[in-house]
This record gives structure tokens, C-alpha cells and sequence, in this order.
């Protein structure tokens, strides 16, 4: 994937795009709103992480003329302001992701693959099939070798979010996030409840596992079961 | 001079006095004036009637009769009393005492040698006879200007004395409020100079002066326990910060010496993230808290369903209660609703939830329910676990307060504060109550529609 970081803070940028670059992405950075705007509108790119507060432009006001200029880039706003206030201007301003520094690479990563993966809305997929498992969207309905396999709301959306993540990671963050709407760290398991009964019913058809853990950065379905 | 100037007290006192000496040299002015005319204009009307009297004599008698009439009346007058004189065409006087020249026709302010030999003013009324006699009749002015004496001292003494007294009263009225004032600017003095506990001294009768001093006592209280909180948070803040950045720096420590073993540096890398994991958690915890208490919150808020929100979270719970070995009840009353941030409120639920699993052993028993009473709404999380003593239960809504000493367990004393926060923040407040046996968190928050 072809990404734009646009941030002034070498210590947060740099690693990122090493990171970035060892993951095989290709990795264009700078550290200027101005120079940031005209890349995004000048060259095509799959996902942009884009820093809220840039000299010489803001980062919400370098979004906010991308989408006028109706660029659909899917944007990730990175910002050390967490308040709930500052997160409903960048999602109103036109951002896919917020992300509150300090953040783990790896969150990082898993989002921007979240993200590029994103089918623009006209063509929205409605079925998934990661190896033996199959989820329907429209008729709710999970199967895993052929078999029904009946799951409550919020498995359901556990494994919506990980199908359609399908090959990457999905963090515990994202689930909070996408499933809950929390953009808070509960300090019980709530997603790991969640995800171990996920886990027990799809392997009441079939033994395997087909939800692989990676260990202090997510979850992630297993291509091939 | 000047300090006195300088004191608004003194100053309004003085006003005061100043206003008031105006108005009774006003007052005086307009009485001896007004006093003045009307005798005069009585004055004027005896001498008329006097006049009116001889001239009628004279035509009914001549000159002899008007003659004998002034002479009588000038032998039974007394003294200060009317003044007669018949002058012939040429200017001579053949009549009467009173000693003038001839005087114009008609009212006249006269002159005339008094009877010891002085010269004394009179109001005059000179009337022409027949045959080219002229009669005059006067009166002195006399009386009308003792009465005008009179007046004039008496208002003269009562402006002397009420500028007096009004000084004298503007001084001690003066003083007296200064001396208020200074006890409570004093007060404030020895405040700026450290003595942070001085406070204003009051008495219980209770004037305005007291009543003052009863508001800003309260108020440097108020002031007082801010600082006491602020001091307690900072200093909570950095013993709360201490632990994890010591530990921090033993794993980075133990990773710089396990260099040769890279399985023991993975180890003690992987422990330090996780520190500083902790620490991160808790500045947001902290940031949190203060977003919620700076108000800017209100801006995001919307309607909520607060049944439905509930019974959601129960849901999202059960498992994750069941796993640690405790049940979840839910009892939510339908359609129960707020209004205020959606997030917020849940992560106020989800904190009360959280404790009720951390500070119970297994087997608890956990009940959640939505309730409405008196215009509010009330979300109850109960548990009949081993509860929280008496005295600690308001204790534990406070900022970093852990009831187990040791500060092991997981928690970073901000949970209930958060709770309490976020109920503040949208009108409303947390109770803690004994659920016998247990502890149990109330959220009260404004109803959307209080019933009627």
C-alpha cells in the first residue's frame, strides 16, 4: 500500500515509517501541512495518517480541504488531544480513524490495513468466507463447514470486524471501538469474554481455531483453517 | 487631611452632612424670604387703612378735624407706631411729628429723624388732599426687621449646629465602617502574608459587615479545601507516579544487563511496555477526569435511552462477570431517559461495573438496575460482596483514594472519581449506600421528562 505521513514529530514519524516499510508498505513522509495538502491531492495513496496539529497548516484544515476537493482518501488523524470534544471535530472534519498518541505500532498498523482494505461503499460486500467460515451480513447468519453456528449480537459483530479484517490484525482497541462505540480501556475483559465464547462456539463444529491470537497486539483469522 | 479624603467612608458621611446643610440653608433662605414679603405686605395694609381712616376724616371735618385726629392719635401711640405728617403744596410741614421732606405720591421707602435723633427707615404712604395738602402716614420698618433677625439667627444657629453634628457624625460614622473594613481587609492582609487559616472574626447578631465576612469565611473555605485537594491530587499524583516509573526503570535496567540473553531482555522489555502502558492509562484517566470537571463536556450531549443503554451494557457484561465467577442481574425500567453524553455516561456504568467485579471475591452477586424517583433517574449497581465501612464511603468518590493500603490491586483510585465527575457534569451525583450486605453506587441523573 502506497502511504502519506504527515508529521512534524520525528520521534514519532520515523519509527512509523520503518515500521511501515518493513510491513512492505511504500512510505512518503513529511513534517509540513502545505507540502502534506498538495501531496494528498496531487498523488494517489491508499491510506493517510495525518498529524492534527502541523506547521504551516492544520491538520484538521488540510483534511477538511481534501474532502471538499472531494478526495475520499481514507484518513487516520493522529493527535495528542483526547477529549471527546477534539475526537467529534476530526471525525466531523472527514477523518476514518482517530488515534490519540501516544499509540503502539502495532495499533497503527492494524488500522492503516483496516483501512486500505476498505471497499468504497457502492461496491459494499455483504458475505465473507475466511477458510471454513462464512458470515452473511444481510441475513445475519455465520456458518462454519456448512454448518449454522448461532451467535449473540456482539460475536457476531466480534467476527464481522475480524472477517472482514481478514489476514490482518484486528487490536483490542478496534473491537472496543467498532463493537461498543468505547473509545475507553474498560479494566475487565470484556473483549476477551467475548471473543472466548466467540472462539468456543465456532470450534463447537469444527476443532480448530480459526481466531489466532497475537499476543499483546490482537486478534486475527486464520486464512487457511 | 488627605487619608481622610481618600476614605470612601468619610467621604459619603460627609456627602451626607454636606447635602443636608445645603438643604437647611436652602430651607432658611426661602422662610426669611417668604417671611419678609408677608409682613411687609402687612405692613403696607395698617398704613392703607390708616390712610384710608384720616383721608375719610378730613373730608367729613377739613383740616381742623384731620388735624385733631393726628394729634390724638400721636399723643396715644405708643412708640414704633405710625408716623403723621400734612404737608402744604410748598413742601412745609403744618402737621404731625414726623420728621421727613415731602415724599413722592404713592408707596415710598422713607427716611425720617426718629425722637432721638436718629435716623430710622419707615415704609411711607403719601396721599393728596385737597387744596394742595398732602397727607403722609408711616410706619417704621422696625418690626419687620426684627422678625427678619430673628429668622436669620435662628436658621444661622441650626445650619452652625447641623454642620456640626453632621461633621461630627460623619467622622464617627467614619471611623466606624473603616475600622469594619480594616478587620476584614486586616483579615486578608495577614492571608496574603501566609496565615492561611486567619479568617474573618464575625458575630452571631449578625449585621451586613458580619453577614460579608460570613460570605467571604465561606468562600476562603472553599478556597482552602481546593487547595488542599489540588495538594493532595499533586502529591498523589506523583506517588501514584513514583511506583510505576521505578519499576520502569528496573525492567530497563534488567534489560540493559540481560543484553547477553536476549530471552531475558524480551522479558524485561515486554514489562516495561507494560509499565509504561500503566502509566499512560493513568495520565488518561487523569486527563479524563479533567476534561469531564472543565465543562466543556455539555456541548456533546444528546438524548439518551437510558433503559436500553443499560440493559445493552448488562449484556455486554454478563460474560464477562460469569467468567470471572459472579452473576449479573439486570432490573432496567422501560423507556427511562436523559439527556448527556452517551460515551461518558457508559464508561460511568462500565467504571461501577468494573469495581463491583474487582473489589468482590467470586460468588458475588452483582444487580444493575434503572429506576426513576423524584425527577431523576438512577442507575443502581449493587453487589453483596464485602461492602466499603462507614466511615470510607464518601471517601472512596475522592480523587485516588484506595481503600487497600498496599495499593496492589488493580485500580488507579480514579474509577468512582470519574463516576462522580461525569454525574456532576450533567447535573447529577453518585450516592454510596450499604447495601447490607455490600456496597451500592447510585447514579442519579435529571430525568429527560420528569413525570408530573
Amino acid at each position: 500500500m502506497r502511504v502519506l505521513i504527515a508529521e512534524d514529530d520525528d520521534a514519532t514519524a520515523i519509527p512509523v515509517e520503518r515500521g511501515l516499510r518493513k510491513l512492505g508498505h511504500i512510505v512518503i513522509r513529511t513534517a509540513s501541512g502545505q507540502e502534506a495538502l498538495s501531496l494528498g491531492a496531487e498523488s494517489h495513496f491508499d491510506v493517510i495518517v495525518l498529524d492534527r496539529m502541523l506547521p504551516s497548516m492544520d491538520g484538521v484544515e488540510v483534511l477538511r480541504r481534501w474532502r471538499k476537493s472531494s478526495n475520499p482518501t481514507p484518513v487516520i488523524l493522529l493527535t495528542a488531544l483526547g477529549g471527546i470534544t477534539d475526537r467529534v471535530t476530526g471525525l466531523d472534519a472527514g477523518a476514518d480513524d482517530y488515534l490519540v498518541k501516544p499509540f503502539a505500532f502495532a495499533e497503527l498498523a492494524a488500522r492503516i490495513a483496516a483501512l486500505g482494505r476498505r471497499p468504497p461503499l457502492a461496491t459494499a460486500q455483504t458475505r465473507f468466507a475466511v477458510g471454513d467460515v462464512t458470515i452473511d451480513l444481510l441475513k445475519r447468519e455465520v456458518c462454519r463447514a456448512g454448518q449454522v453456528v448461532h451467535l449473540q449480537p456482539r460475536e457476531f459483530s466480534l467476527l464481522e470486524l475480524l472477517m472482514r479484517n481478514a489476514g490482518s490484525v484486528v487490536t483490542r482497541t478496534m473491537f472496543l471501538e467498532n463493537v461498543w462505540g468505547f473509545h475507553f480501556d474498560p479494566q475487565t475483559n470484556l473483549v476477551e469474554s467475548h471473543l472466548s465464547r466467540l472462539r468456543s462456539k465456532l470450534k463447537a463444529v469444527s476443532s480448530s481455531d480459526p481466531i489466532e491470537t497475537l499476543r499483546g497486539v490482537g486478534y486475527r483469522m486464520r486464512a487457511l483453517a | 487631611m488627605r487619608e481622610i479624603w481618600s476614605s470612601a467612608a468619610y467621604r459619603i458621611a460627609f456627602a451626607y452632612t454636606a447635602a443636608f446643610s445645603v438643604m437647611v440653608a436652602g430651607l432658611g433662605t426661602v422662610v426669611f424670604f417668604a417671611a419678609d414679603a408677608n409682613f411687609r405686605s402687612q405692613q403696607d395694609a395698617a398704613i392703607a387703612a390708616e390712610s384710608d381712616e384720616l383721608v375719610h376724616e378730613y373730608r367729613n371735618g377739613g383740616l381742623a378735624e384731620l388735624r385733631e385726629n393726628i394729634l390724638r392719635r400721636e399723643a396715644d401711640s405708643i412708640a414704633d407706631a405710625f408716623g403723621y405728617a400734612v404737608f402744604q403744596a410748598d413742601g412745609r410741614r403744618i402737621v404731625g411729628q414726623l420728621d421727613t421732606s415731602l415724599p413722592a405720591a404713592g408707596w415710598q421707602n422713607i427716611v425720617f429723624n426718629g425722637p432721638a435723633d436718629r435716623s430710622d427707615p419707615a415704609r411711607a404712604l403719601t396721599t393728596p388732599l385737597s387744596h394742595g395738602l398732602i397727607l403722609v402716614v408711616a410706619l417704621n420698618n422696625d418690626a419687620v426687621e426684627q422678625i427678619d433677625k430673628i429668622i436669620l439667627v435662628l436658621f444661622t444657629g441650626a445650619l452652625a449646629v447641623m454642620i456640626l453634628l453632621g461633621t461630627g457624625g460623619a467622622i464617627i460614622l467614619g471611623a466606624y465602617i473603616r475600622r469594619r473594613l480594616e478587620r476584614i481587609s486586616g483579615t486578608a492582609q495577614a492571608i496574603l502574608a501566609g496565615e492561611l487559616n486567619r479568617r474573618i472574626p464575625t458575630k452571631p447578631a449578625g449585621d451586613e459587615f458580619d453577614r460579608l465576612g460570613r460570605s467571604l469565611n465561606a468562600m476562603l473555605d472553599r478556597i482552602s479545601e481546593l487547595l488542599e485537594n489540588l495538594r493532595q491530587v499533586s502529591s498523589d499524583v506523583a506517588h501514584d507516579l513514583r511506583t510505576p516509573l521505578t519499576r520502569l526503570r528496573g525492567e530497563i535496567d534488567a534489560a540493559i544487563e540481560g543484553a547477553a540473553n536476549s530471552d531475558l531482555q524480551q522479558a524485561a522489555l515486554e514489562r516495561a511496555l507494560e509499565q509504561s502502558d500503566r502509566l499512560l492509562s493513568l495520565f488518561s484517566a487523569i486527563l479524563r477526569i479533567s476534561e469531564v470537571e472543565g465543562g466543556d463536556v455539555a456541548r456533546s450531549f444528546a438524548r439518551i435511552d437510558l433503559s436500553v443503554l443499560v440493559a445493552d451494557l448488562c449484556d455486554s457484561y454478563c460474560p464477562v462477570v460469569q467468567d470471572g465467577g459472579r452473576s449479573l442481574t439486570c432490573r432496567v425500567m422501560p423507556a427511562v431517559e436523559i439527556v448527556g453524553d452517551r460515551e461518558l455516561i457508559s464508561q460511568a456504568i462500565v467504571n461501577l461495573l468494573d469495581n463491583a467485579q474487582i473489589h468482590t471475591p467470586a460468588g458475588t452477586n452483582i444487580v444493575a438496575d434503572v429506576v426513576t424517583a423524584s425527577g431523576n433517574a438512577m442507575v443502581r449497581v449493587a453487589d453483596n460482596g464485602p461492602g466499603v465501612p462507614m466511615a470510607d464511603q464518601r471517601r472512596i468518590l475522592k480523587r485516588f483514594v484506595r481503600l487497600d493500603v498496599s495499593r496492589t490491586t488493580s485500580g488507579n483510585g480514579l474509577g468512582l472519581n470519574l463516576v462522580s465527575a461525569v454525574a456532576t457534569a450533567h447535573g447529577g451525583s453518585v450516592t454510596i449506600a450499604d447495601n447490607a450486605p455490600g456496597l451500592r453506587v447510585s447514579i442519579n441523573l435529571p430525568l429527560l421528562r420528569p413525570a408530573a
